[in-house]
């Protein structure tokens, strides 16, 4: 007889204890599903889009000159539109991820598995983490490329860098959410698409006149459009924006919890927080401008001196909002050459920064021309194209004495005007091209300027091209010898022309452009 | 052969996604009769061009069939079968881009003609999309394949340049230069179809090179 002994079975189930770490597995199927999402085609193309376009803008775009001075608070939230390409990758695949399982058949596996549905859930949710950090860091270097050039003016905000980021979680989450409630791979493409209608329908239908609370319920507002506004004037509500962005990616991410059949108080106490925070930030963020910054738009735009601080340099005072008192040096660069090309005249001039802030961050409104003798505008915005234009209000205010004088030259005076101003940029005849409203150098035709263009006829569109061809010496040498007779209204073209040595024109041209 | 074949095709039809696509589609359509004061061009565009996504988006599931692995090896192939779900859902479909049309206002209809070439190439581009997935792979479901390609498909559209764009404004002078442009995605796509709808002899994956598994659309 033998007896056979069977060794006792090892234990294979025990109750949890307090060595175990529920969350590792989490974070390790996070981590696993983040690189899976990493090798998604949608993912790959739209990461590789975003980037090549944030890299084109940062390399590219330098040749405009307008990068050269950045204004931080418009900067900042310039970096929020792009990133939503990666949010729309992340929205389809971590939503084609989670329905993996179930297109397998894999779920009823899950069921042995340690790890809750639950926790499954939260892992895809957190797998979109990476992208959302990688969108943060460009993000974030976008901004940094920005306020690291000298010519940057103003205070960025935390709240408007963060938008980006959060956008891409939130987009993961409703991702995660829609798999959890519609098991089929149609919902989040069709889903984006209403989305995108409800967007078009808010942004076209009411072709932005839609009220505040609702155009703001969209998670990325990039209201651009208008000239940069102090940093005190935005009303932009980007920090309970940002508290809105988080409240309803942890409320949608509860609900996915809830939905993949955890029901528990802690739950329902996140669950409820979020949607306080929600609610919150949702109600900081309706309300449309307050009376005092109605009040502090009105005083920018309407009386800027109140608020400006000013410098003398020279003969020259010069007025900028207190933001942008480091761009005085640039300004006077341009002041400064111009009045030499003008036979070093020491005229009394007043540059005033002006800023048209009533109506908001989106309307590009025009400045209208100041009427006391000697007062130059300039606007917020400098670099490009705005540095011949301010050449233009300066030399017209050297000619005419004041703005409203020089709004109304209909004369052989825009000879003299456009020649001051282009020949003090470096290359005058890139400068003209740029500076016509027409972009020619032909014909008549309005030239820029901060304030009211000034009208150009034909023949003296010519007379100025054949000016920038001569030595520059010698015409400001001329200019500075007949003076008096140049700045005088009632000078005619042809007289102009022989001041000034060039050919004049056959006949007195029409002058259509500056009667228009 | 093709008789007996109707209805069960018919049947197999993956409803769901069909119906979702086309309601979502019928409605984005019907909002300017139901909004106020939203009869323009642009608008009406911008809807039907989301009408025209959403009944692409649903036709990607067309080829959507668990039993493909069971039908490829039988005499009345898989082609036969796709081309049948072609004709059954395509003209369903074109009713319901009919009705979208009538839906928008009067006021609001852009170039109806144009519009329907854009829509007939989304489509297009869709069924290519999940026909190419369908011969590529072992995949019963490529409807899944297409509908994550298609709308990165629309983003580069939408983001091209405007003188290669085919999402152009009504009205722009790119309008005409656009819409042959529409042609050739259509051509295109009508091939790539064609040449998907024939089942391989031999798979091959795609395979992204770096030795870290499939590439995953």
């Amino acid at each position: 007889m033998s007896t056979t002994t069977m060794p006792p079975a090892p234990e294979v189930t025990r109750p949890p204890a307090d060595g175990d770490r529920p969350w590792a597995a989490v974070l390790a199927l996070a981590r696993f599903e983040a690189r899976e999402l990493l090798l998604n085609i949608p993912v790959l193309v739209l990461l590789v889009l975003y980037l090549g376009y944030t890299a084109y803008g940062l390399v590219a775009a330098e040749q405009d000159g307008m990068t050269d001075y950045p204004v931080l608070q418009n900067a900042d939230r310039a970096s929020q539109t792009a990133p939503q390409l990666v949010a729309l990758a992340v929205l389809l695949c971590v939503n084609h991820a989670v329905l993996r399982s179930r297109r397998h058949g894999t779920d009823r596996h899950f069921g042995v598995l340690p790890l809750q549905p639950w926790r499954r859930t939260l892992a895809h949710a957190l797998s979109a983490v990476p992208l959302a950090g990688l969108v943060a860091v460009v993000v974030g270097a976008e901004f940094a490329w920005a306020a690291s050039k000298p010519g940057a003016v103003g205070h960025g905000s935390l709240f408007e860098l963060v938008v980006a980021p959060l956008s891409v979680l939130l987009a993961g989450v409703v991702g995660v959410l829609l798999a959890r409630l519609i098991g089929s791979a149609f919902a989040a493409p069709l889903f984006v698409v209403g989305l995108y209608v409800l967007l078009a329908v808010f942004s076209i239908a009411t072709s932005g006149s839609d009220p505040h609370w609702l155009r703001w319920l969209s998670p990325v507002v990039p209201e651009s459009g208008g000239d940069p506004l102090p940093s005190g004037l935005l009303g932009r509500p980007a920090a309970w924006h940002a508290l809105y962005l988080v409240g309803l990616t942890v409320a949608l991410l509860c609900g996915a919890v809830t939905a993949s059949g955890r029901r528990t108080r802690t739950v329902a106490v996140v669950t409820a927080a979020a949607l306080a925070a929600t609610a919150a930030g949702i109600a900081g963020q309706s309300p449309g401008d307050s009376r005092d910054l109605a009040a502090a738009r009105e005083t920018a735009s309407a009386s800027p001196e109140t608020v400006e601080s000013c410098t003398v340099r020279g003969s020259v005072t010069y007025c900028a909002f207190p933001e942008w008192s480091g761009r005085t040096a640039d300004w006077a660069a341009v002041v400064e050459r111009v009045q030499h090309l003008a036979g070093d005249r020491r005229d009394r001039l007043t540059v005033r920064q002006r800023v048209e802030a009533r109506y908001g961050l989106t309307s590009d409104a025009a400045l209208t021309a100041l009427s006391g003798p000697g007062q130059v505008t300039v606007g917020t915005a400098w670099g490009g194209n705005r540095i011949p234009e301010f050449a233009v209000g300066v030399a017209s205010v050297l000619v005419a004495g004041d703005e409203q004088a020089a709004s109304a030259v209909c004369d052989a005076r825009a000879v003299t005007i456009t020649w001051l101003a282009l020949a003090a940029q470096a290359d005058p005849m890139s400068a003209f091209v740029h500076v016509r409203l027409d972009d020619r150098t032909e014909g008549s035709g309005l030239v820029l300027a901060p304030t009211d263009p000034l009208g150009m006829s034909a023949g003296e569109t010519a007379m100025v091209r054949a000016l920038l061809a001569k030595p520059r010496e010698v015409v400001s040498a001329a200019v500075r010898a007949h003076w008096a007779e140049l700045t005088s209204p009632k000078t005619s073209l042809a007289r102009v022309a022989q001041l000034l040595d060039v050919k004049a024109p056959e006949k007195e041209d029409s002058r259509d452009a500056c009667e228009a | 052969m093709i008789g007996p074949l109707l209805r069960p095709t018919a049947r197999m039809l993956p409803r769901a996604a069909l119906t979702a696509g086309v309601a979502l589609g019928l409605l984005v359509a019907a909002l300017p009769r139901l909004l106020p004061d939203t009869e323009s061009q642009l608008f009406g565009l911008a809807l039907l061009r989301a009408t025209a996504l959403a009944f692409a988006l649903g036709l990607a599931f067309l080829l959507d069939d668990p039993a493909r692995p069971t039908t490829e090896t039988v005499p009345t192939g898989q082609p036969v079968r796709t081309w049948l779900r072609a004709a059954l859902a395509l003209p369903a479909a074109a009713l319901g881009w009919c009705a979208a049309l009538l839906l928008v206002p009067q006021a609001a209809r852009p170039p109806l003609g144009d519009v329907t070439a854009e829509a007939a190439a989304l489509t297009a581009t869709a069924l290519a999309l999940a026909a190419a997935a369908a011969r590529r792979t072992s995949e019963t479901q490529p409807g899944r394949i297409a509908v994550q390609a298609l709308p990165v498909l629309v983003v580069v559209g939408l983001l091209l340049p405007e003188r290669w764009g085919l999402f152009v404004a009504p009205g722009s002078p790119e309008w005409d230069a656009a819409h042959h442009r529409w042609a050739a995605v259509l051509l295109v796509a009508l091939v790539v179809w064609t040449a998907s709808v024939r089942e391989p002899i031999r798979r091959r994956t795609l395979r992204n090179g770096f030795g870290m598994g499939t590439l995953r659309p």
